[in-house]
């Protein structure tokens, strides 16, 4: 298992330049303490499964792109039909992590009881996903994850991690300053236009 | 498909392409699989056929912040699954969405598995005070456009509620 910290640290010094998509949780939390990043990020906390099928439609609009969208598991467990929809769309732009730490991480590391029995990577192969990877180590993530991220096609890559062990602060941002932000950036940067109004 | 609920299907399919909306994501309800086939055919259109209705919500929400018009189409029953979705990501981010619905549960909706929807759905638009629009006759089409453009000035979702009747031509 990786150490979670360890993990994070290691995936924000190599994605410099994708458009991220965080989750709920320990996964908004630690990508906001690392970076301290407010633009190309998009903190969608209280997501509840929807981050990676969210970051599709991003997605979508910017093929030239490369996006990443972080779940959890217990997001993952809430949806796990969005394999199916993730699959249709076969977005080559999207790299989906779905970090297990086999606990709910927002919710004081709770235990989940039936975690511990299930194959997400043989899930997603068997929903049609054609390049899935299962990491445990920190020395694999590091070998494989150009290949996750700059191979064009759609991944989706679990993330073995040991649970945070502590509370962790949410982004200090309100919900229509994350959209702009975000937004603005992407108009800034090659995105298609989102808002009515430019600004001049 | 008949020809009259293929004509309405034309219609809706040329309202919301006029409006600008290019994406689509459903899930089907009875009343609009003709609607729904329609714009699968249609390459104006990306469909996504998603395998919940709040996946519908989370990739519409997307597609905004990726600079595309949306919709999410689902029946009514489908859309009241949708109010974690829609109150927490629509309202918390003030993202705009349009969302098509079926009016099930209206009289004349012989299904009592939707009667609920009848009791409930109106009430529960209002108490989110979501804007909602029915299409009731074909002179309502282009009010398609009309909620699509007030989603994106109020930033956030409007749904439009399409009756049997006019779906199956007969409005």
């Amino acid at each position: 298992m990786m150490h979670f910290e360890d993990c994070f640290r290691l995936l924000h010094e190599r994605l410099k330049t994708e458009l991220i998509v965080t989750s709920a949780g320990n996964t908004s939390e630690l990508w906001w303490e690392i970076s301290r990043e407010t633009e190309r990020v998009f903190y969608l906390e209280a997501s509840m499964s929807l981050a990676s099928l969210f970051a599709a439609g991003i997605a979508l609009g910017n093929p030239e792109k490369t996006i990443v969208a972080f779940n959890g598991d217990g997001a993952f467990n809430m949806n796990p039909g969005m394999l199916f929809a993730e699959r249709q769309l076969d977005l080559p732009n999207l790299k989906h992590f779905m970090v297990s730490n086999r606990c709910y991480g927002s919710t004081n590391e709770l235990t989940m009881p039936f975690s511990h029995s299930i194959d997400y990577a043989g899930m997603a192969r068997a929903a049609g996903l054609l390049r899935v990877y299962s990491l445990t180590s920190l020395d694999e993530l590091d070998r494989q994850l150009d290949d996750i991220i700059k191979v064009p096609g759609h991944t989706f890559t679990v993330l073995n991690v040991e649970p945070l062990g502590r509370h962790a602060v949410s982004p200090p941002l309100d919900g229509p300053e994350v959209k702009f932000r975000f937004g603005r950036y992407l108009e800034r940067n090659g995105g298609r236009r989102i808002f009515d109004t430019p600004l001049p | 498909m008949s020809e009259a609920s293929e004509t309405i299907a034309r219609q809706i399919v040329e309202s919301t392409a006029k409006c600008g909306i290019t994406t689509i994501a459903s899930l089907p309800d009875g009343w609009i699989t003709d609607l729904i086939t329609a714009y699968a055919r249609d390459n104006r259109f990306r469909h996504l056929a998603v395998n919940r209705e709040e996946a519908a919500i989370g990739f519409c929400s997307g597609a905004y912040l990726g600079g595309l018009g949306a919709m999410a189409l689902m029946g009514a029953s489908g859309f009241l699954t949708c109010i974690y979705a829609l109150t927490k990501i629509n309202y918390t981010y003030q993202i705009p969405i349009l969302i098509g619905i079926t009016l099930r549960g209206r009289p004349g909706d012989s299904a009592k598995f939707h009667q609920s929807n009848g009791l409930y759905l109106d009430s529960i638009i209002q108490a989110i005070d979501m804007p909602f629009i029915p299409i009731e006759r074909r002179e309502d089409i282009p009010k398609i456009g009309v909620a699509y453009a007030h989603s994106r000035t109020m930033t956030r979702p409007v749904v439009v509620g399409f009756t049997r009747e006019l779906l199956r031509g007969q409005a």
